[in-house]
């Protein structure tokens, strides 16, 4: 008992120190979101009363169109997860099983331009969107198609350098039998790399659609109409300034938002944490 | 045979994929080529012939594989790094945005006065016999009438007009007046021709049945690359900064002006210039503290909560659980809700220790904020990693050391902590690279601010060097690209070196082959 006391305790008290401060913001979240007044005033940390109302209000009024930014962010960074997979597990295979000339000077162009966060040449990709949407309407600067585009090019690097890593760990003994059974490159990628790798680019594929979804400077660079926000842009214009009055929507908005997010990392933590660890830390 | 089938469909719908991305990427060119974009048109065609090349031939099977990725990362990563190095080159910001040739066009078409009589014309809108714009203008005064169109004025003999109460002719020979459906389809033409009137003046359309009487009075002589003045006689020059200025009053521009290539002068401004320097070089302190602080307290809380976990103990899965809640968060949300918290009146913060600070308007309470919400963001990452790695290192060497008689602090300073670096130092360098250019954090945040501490910049205390590049390029007054895009450059070089030397360590190189 007393060795318990000795070897235990204090680490339960540190463990409930740090969980305390975790807790705290999102203790405090809830406790906003299921309040009946809907302002940043904590009167009570004990709720009194619980209601519906912030929830309520997010899908009634017409001042937060909550669903458009949500089905936005959703469609946004669906599109990316699986775009950037498809297009960034060609090149990671080609990476890690082809041989070719340059692949070194290529893998080093990749490890360069993919630590370059795309908030460092910002101006120049609005300057560059201005110009295309001058000739192309459609697909230039604040359009969803163009900041579809941009982020395209910015998920291929991280991506490529995470899939090429995962690939790596795939034994290359299948494709070899592959191969001595005549298969080509491209057979080999579709019929023996796809399958095996599956799991694997799922998890990518998450990691980029949490990515978009955290995005933040270039959907607001982007998307300046109020219904084709993003989540975290329309969150952030509808609480700048005034966190007292539209705190209480906010905090039932980035209830909803998170859940599902939170729920698909916790039950996927093994494969997600072994693919940041891999070499890139989340934003 | 099904099989065979199976391979033919596959083949038509590669070429029918081919086909389509060229037919698009077809049409960009030619519509990029139209506007004069001739960088975008040319990465396009090269683009599209690499398509072609790739996929119609046998010429590179890893090409194959390659180019979808190529493209889109050099379109929009490798290009608009290349755009940024170019664009600091230039003298490029408000007043300073357009080319040249259009900068000349804007103000020619604004070098224009009323006469000094102020004269003006009723008028009626419509064509020549030969379909050009005309207008029939009366001067009821003077009893003078014409028509006039761009190129020729026609005076008119009263006698043979239908004319009106108020003295206006109606009608005039071979003048067709236009329907105001008409009008409304010329609109953009209506309001910038200029119809002929004598030698130095001519007439614009002011509404849809007045125009007044003007004069150029700046003039741009292409020979001599020279903007004059005909009313001051003052003469424009090119001063090599993207602006036509005064010869004998250096700061009279004429507005707009053109983006010029200034060469490194944006790059020597960052230090000789004390209003950019004294700012930047705070700033720059400042970046280098907080992602410092950042990555120091992250890392140690982490391995703190690490170690205190590395044991069996009840309840460990549900701390590692709550642990790992922070990062699991969209950090977005994390970060806007940390705002509201930190509020002086309202905030959570002040409430729960009965405070009443104003953490948003001090410089030392706001950086403080920022380092608490930074690490509340980023200690789970470090303790996922720190007992990832704690658990590789093997039990028997703390417990030879043990035996030895060492004590436990011994056994953390001297087998622990240097087995855990040499896992964990490229993710620190890593994570010291990725706060360095933390944008969100310091925008949602605190927007950078408070913003009165560093003498009257755009640049606030908790302002890092890349939300201070932001504000260059993007804050509602001066926008400055090409000076942001210079200071861009440098965090691209900074960055670059932090990171070779966090790759080297982790000896990821090696495994090149």
């Amino acid at each position: 008992m007393k060795k318990w006391i000795k070897e235990d305790l204090w680490r339960h008290a540190i463990a409930l120190v740090i969980c305390f401060f975790v807790l705290f913001p999102i203790y405090l979240v809830f406790l906003s979101a299921l309040s009946p007044t809907g302002s940043l005033q904590v009167t009570s940390f004990i709720p009194k009363t619980i209601s519906f109302r912030n929830f309520h209000l997010l899908f009634t009024s017409p001042a937060i169109p909550y669903l458009d930014w949500m089905k936005n962010s959703i469609v946004i960074a669906g599109v990316i997860a699986v775009l950037s997979v498809v297009i960034g597990a060609a090149s990671a295979f080609a990476f890690s099983r082809l041989r070719f000339k340059g692949k070194k000077q290529g893998l080093q162009l990749l490890l360069l331009v993919q630590m370059f966060p795309a908030i460092l040449s910002l101006s120049a990709i609005y300057v560059i969107m201005e110009r295309v949407y001058s000739f192309a309407p459609r697909i230039g600067l604040g359009t969803e198609p163009g900041l579809l585009l941009v982020y395209l090019g910015g998920a291929m690097g991280v991506n490529i350098w995470l899939l090429k890593g995962f690939v790596d760990s795939i034994p290359v003994e299948l494709d070899e039998a592959a191969k001595v059974d005549g298969a080509s490159a491209v057979q080999t990628y579709w019929l023996i790399f796809v399958p095996l790798a599956a799991p694997v680019l799922a998890v990518v594929s998450l990691l980029s659609f949490i990515g978009t979804f955290n995005e933040f400077i270039l959907a607001r660079l982007f998307l300046v109409d109020q219904h084709s926000r993003t989540i975290a842009v329309g969150l952030q214009g509808f609480i700048s300034g005034q966190y007292a009055n539209n705190w209480g929507p906010f905090a039932a908005g980035s209830i909803i938002a998170s859940v599902p997010l939170v729920a698909i990392f916790l039950s996927l933590q093994r494969y997600i944490i072994s693919g940041l660890t891999a070499g890139s830390v989340k934003g | 045979m099904e099989k065979l089938f199976h391979r033919k469909v596959t083949v038509a719908v590669k070429y029918i994929v081919v086909a389509l991305v060229s037919a698009i990427l077809l049409m960009l060119i030619m519509s990029s080529f139209a506007k004069r974009e001739y960088a975008i048109s040319g990465f396009l065609s090269i683009a599209l012939c690499a398509i072609a090349i790739t996929y119609l031939t046998n010429y590179s099977i890893p090409m194959k594989f390659f180019l979808p990725g190529m493209f889109f990362l050099f379109a929009f990563v490798v290009g608009p790094i290349l755009y940024t190095i170019a664009m600091s080159g230039f003298h490029y910001q408000t007043g300073n945005y357009i080319s040249k040739p259009e900068a000349i066009t804007q103000i020619i078409s604004g070098g224009v006065r009323p006469d000094s009589a102020q004269t003006t014309f009723d008028i009626i809108i419509g064509e020549d016999p030969a379909k050009n714009l005309e207008i029939l203008a009366s001067d009821p005064g003077n009893k003078k009438y014409f028509l006039s169109t761009k190129a020729t004025k026609t005076d008119l003999d009263p006698a043979g007009l239908t004319i009106d109460g108020n003295g206006d002719a109606t009608t005039a020979p071979g003048f067709q007046a236009l329907t105001p459906t008409e009008q409304a389809a010329q609109d953009k033409a209506l309001g910038t021709t200029r119809f002929a009137y004598s030698s130095d003046f001519f007439i614009t359309i002011e509404g849809g049945n007045v125009a007044s009487l003007k004069v150029q009075t700046l003039k741009y002589d292409s020979g001599t690359d020279i903007i004059t003045n005909a009313l001051t006689g003052s003469v424009y020059k090119d001063n090599g900064l993207g602006n036509f200025a005064n010869v004998k009053n250096k700061s009279d521009f004429l507005q707009p002006g053109w983006r010029a290539p200034v060469w490194f002068s944006n790059y020597t401004k960052l230090f000789t210039d004390p209003q950019i320097r004294k700012p930047l070089v705070q700033v720059f302190i400042w970046t280098v503290v907080f992602a410092t602080l950042t990555v120091l307290t992250q890392f140690a809380l982490g391995l703190l909560i690490a170690m205190v976990l590395n044991r069996k103990l009840h309840g460990r899965r549900i701390y590692r659980s709550i642990i790992i809640l922070p990062y699991a968060m969209p950090s977005i949300m994390s970060i806007l809700i940390w705002g509201g918290m930190f509020d002086t009146e309202f905030g959570a913060i002040n409430h729960l220790f009965g405070t009443h600070v104003h953490w948003f308007q001090s410089a030392l309470y706001a950086r403080m904020a920022v380092i608490i919400v930074n690490l509340w963001l980023g200690f789970p990452y470090f303790y996922l990693i720190c007992s990832g790695a704690l658990q590789a290192i093997p039990a028997e060497l703390s417990e030879a050391a043990a035996i030895d008689g060492a004590s436990n602090r011994q056994i953390f300073r001297k087998i622990t902590l240097p087995l855990l670096l040499q896992v964990v130092s490229p993710l620190l360098v890593a994570s010291f690279a990725f706060n360095f250019n933390n944008f969100n954090i310091i925008y949602l945040l605190t927007g950078g601010g408070p913003s009165n501490t560093l003498g009257g910049a755009v640049a606030g205390s908790t302002d890092i060097l890349i939300s201070y590049t932001y504000k260059i390029a993007f804050s509602a007054g001066t926008q400055n690209l090409g000076l942001a895009s210079a200071i861009s450059v440098v965090i691209f070089f900074i960055i670059a070196s932090i990171s070779l030397y966090g790759i080297r360590r982790s000896k990821v190189l090696d495994s090149f082959k």
